[in-house]
């Protein structure tokens, strides 16, 4: 009923343990052509060099500094053929971008948020120099490193850091002048890192710092912050003479879910947000001490933070309908929101 | 024959496999480096953990040891993969304690902590390095390109602020970081005005470059019996490339003629072009350099020759063929020159 099957070279005597043996050395000519498989593998051999693609990155090193900026270097293999090419950065805050062609010329290039479009003329490589703001956030005492790579890369870490959490798996690590360097693979990494505690994490070496700048640096904070608190009291008294009056037209429009209150006084807001974080709280604070408004650069400057910390911070600010962020020639202007919702 | 054939296709997969290989190769080394990471990160956690921190931080650390102490055994074992899964797992544990670490400090040591990271940020050694760094850039470049530019000034200036720096005027260094940024802008107009002038240079070879590659795609086209439309289209633009100097236009143009390529799928022997190119880049470099055989550079010329006339001809495999034994020989040159 059933077609005998045959086993491939069945001419061959099964041994006396009854175990099933194929013959191996005769299977690719009888199933396959051997030639036709040689042949193919040696055409895919041989088109892969021609295949390696133009724009793929060559070399690409980090160095991190303490201060939560980094510097990019990275060489790339473009198309000789394209008058032009469009290169992706790490990110859109980008200082001192140079872009030299291979035989060192300057090109020209011109970056539109996080892209450079690159005047090339048929170079077949160029080399890529620029430092950036955008790869390390800060919290509390951790710093966090977060890079997407396209290819394999090297890192310089700050001096006297100490990695103390990484999800990814370096191949290589070496210390350069007690800095430790990482070779890292391609993809998403994230890596954080803290100051030794013995040492400050600057990059020079450490010396001792005089005490009065300190002192001088709490007096100002006190200072600051006595007059924050003076002028949030007498923006609260105003603000109360205001809500007294207009405090018939705001019932009517006020519903029963959505509880609004004027917020260039703080406390309000802290009692409508009553789990914001001291940090935020105190941001605005200045915020309010400073018209209801500020420029995002100016937060950083006065709060010292790294500029995606800051980022950051707006940005949950914002999720939380505290402020609202506007753009004031080029930069990002944060005001606080005249109506502040409670939180349901 | 057979014994060939297996001969032939043993080489290929080993060839194929070797990148696997190294792969492992590496992996062997990458666990050592992770014990010593991994043994750095916990020491440092060790030393922020004093007897007043909470139970759960001090949990978390056991757990974070215990992790190091199984990448310790892996690594013993030679369990790789297992040492990497510890390593992991040890990191996460180690990042989470430094995150619980930085809001549970008690308020003193919040402060001293604030104040000592003001004092860094405040510390512009760091925005002083990203400007050399940048600065030796810009005089490499300046070199290269035989601009005159002074950069005495800005070295005086970068002097200045180091001194400032390590005295802790850290306000007068910012103002000294300041200058500097002002005087790049100077410096950094100056070269620019140069390389333009050489780039208008550079553009210019490179549409001549790219005329000779149209003809060849035109004559091609013709002999493949494209259409007399399509071949007007190309004529009309090489005659519009020929005729413009400036280098914006000259992209814009290009950029033209690559989008006539596209829709008329005439894109096919853009690959070989730009190897052409390159291997062109390579020959004039070789004829710069000493010690090279002039013989073998003119066989290499005349190859180049032969290649661009079967690009001409539509041979697109014979020219495929000896572009990739001139690359060959022009790297033995090379290798032969080091």
């Amino acid at each position: 009923m059933y077609p005998e099957i045959v086993p491939i070279h069945r001419k061959e005597s099964l041994r006396e343990d009854g175990m099933l043996f194929v013959r191996t050395d005769g299977i690719l000519e009888t199933m396959v052509k051997a030639p036709l498989i040689i042949a193919g593998l040696m055409i895919v051999a041989l088109t892969m060099p021609i295949q390696t693609s133009f724009g793929s990155t060559r070399m690409l090193d980090l160095t991190l500094y303490s201060d939560g900026s980094a510097h990019i270097s990275s060489q790339l293999e473009v198309d000789p053929l394209d008058p032009d090419y469009e290169v992706s950065l790490f990110g859109s805050s980008i200082d001192n971008f140079v872009v030299v062609g291979e035989n060192g010329f300057l090109l020209s290039s011109e970056i539109i948020d996080d892209k450079a479009m690159i005047d090339t003329f048929g170079s077949s490589s160029v080399s890529i120099d620029y430092d950036i703001h955008d790869l390390i956030s800060k919290e509390g005492r951790v710093w966090t490193f977060t890079l997407d790579s396209p290819t394999d890369y090297s890192l310089l870490m700050p001096t006297n850091s100490i990695i103390v959490g990484m999800d990814a798996l370096p191949s290589n690590m070496d210390l350069i002048n007690d800095q430790t360097k990482l070779d890292l693979s391609s993809g998403l990494s994230e890596i954080n890192y803290i100051f030794g505690s013995t040492q400050p994490p600057t990059t020079q070496p450490p010396t001792t710092i005089p005490e009065q700048p300190n002192n001088d640096i709490n007096t100002i904070i006190l200072a600051g912050a006595s007059v924050a608190a003076a002028i949030s009291g007498v923006v609260i008294m105003i603000k109360r003479k205001q809500t007294k009056s207009s405090s018939v037209i705001q019932t009517e429009v006020i519903s029963k879910s959505q509880i609004k209150t004027d917020t260039t006084d703080t406390e309000n807001i802290f009692n409508l947000r009553p789990d914001m974080r001291e940090d935020d709280k105190e941001i605005i604070k200045f915020i309010s001490a400073n018209g209801g408004e500020a420029l995002e650069s100016d937060l950083r400057k006065k709060f010292l933070q790294p500029r995606t910390t800051m980022w950051r911070v707006v940005k949950r600010l914002e999720r939380e309908g505290v402020i609202e962020i506007s753009k004031k020639d080029l930069q990002n202007l944060v005001k606080l929101k005249k109506d502040l919702e409670e939180e349901e | 024959m057979k014994s060939l054939t297996s001969f032939a296709l043993l080489i290929l997969v080993a060839s194929m496999a070797f990148g696997g290989i190294t792969s492992s190769a590496y992996a062997a080394d990458d666990s050592a480096i992770l014990l010593k990471i991994a043994k750095r990160a916990q020491e440092q956690i060790n030393n922020q953990i004093s007897n007043d921190s909470s139970d759960k931080i001090k949990k978390l650390f056991e757990k974070g040891t215990q992790q190091v102490e199984s990448l310790e055994k892996s690594l013993q074992s030679d369990d790789d993969s297992a040492a990497k899964e510890h390593f992991l797992s040890a990191m996460k544990i180690f990042k989470e304690i430094s995150r619980h670490l930085t809001i549970s400090v008690s308020d003193v040591a919040s402060q001293d902590e604030t104040a000592s990271v003001r004092d860094t940020a405040k510390n512009p050694s760091n925005d002083l390095q990203r400007l050399q760094s940048y600065l030796d850039n810009l005089r490499t470049i300046a070199k290269k390109h035989d601009a005159s530019i002074d950069f005495s000034e800005l070295d005086e200036l970068v002097v200045k602020a180091k001194k400032q720096i390590d005295a802790h005027q850290f306000a007068q260094a910012l103002d000294t970081i300041h200058e500097i940024k002002e005087t790049i802008i100077d410096v950094n107009k100056e070269l620019r005005e140069k390389a333009s002038k050489q780039e208008s240079q550079r553009a210019k070879v490179y549409a001549q470059k790219y005329l000779e590659q149209l003809d060849r795609l035109i004559e091609n086209a013709k002999n493949q019996g494209v259409s007399d439309e399509i071949i007007k289209k190309l004529e009309s633009a090489k005659e519009n490339l020929s005729s413009i100097d400036d280098p914006r236009q000259i992209i814009e143009e290009i950029r033209k003629i690559m989008s006539l390529k596209d829709q008329f799928e005439l894109t096919k022997n853009d690959r070989l072009e730009s190897r052409i190119l390159q291997v062109e880049k390579t020959l004039s470099r070789l004829y710069q350099v000493d010690g090279v055989d002039e013989e073998d550079l003119s066989n290499a010329e005349i190859t180049l020759q032969s290649i661009k006339q079967n690009l001409n001809d539509g041979e697109f495999e014979t020219a495929n063929e000896q572009l990739r034994d001139l690359a060959k020989q022009l790297a033995e040159i090379k290798n032969s020159l080091q």
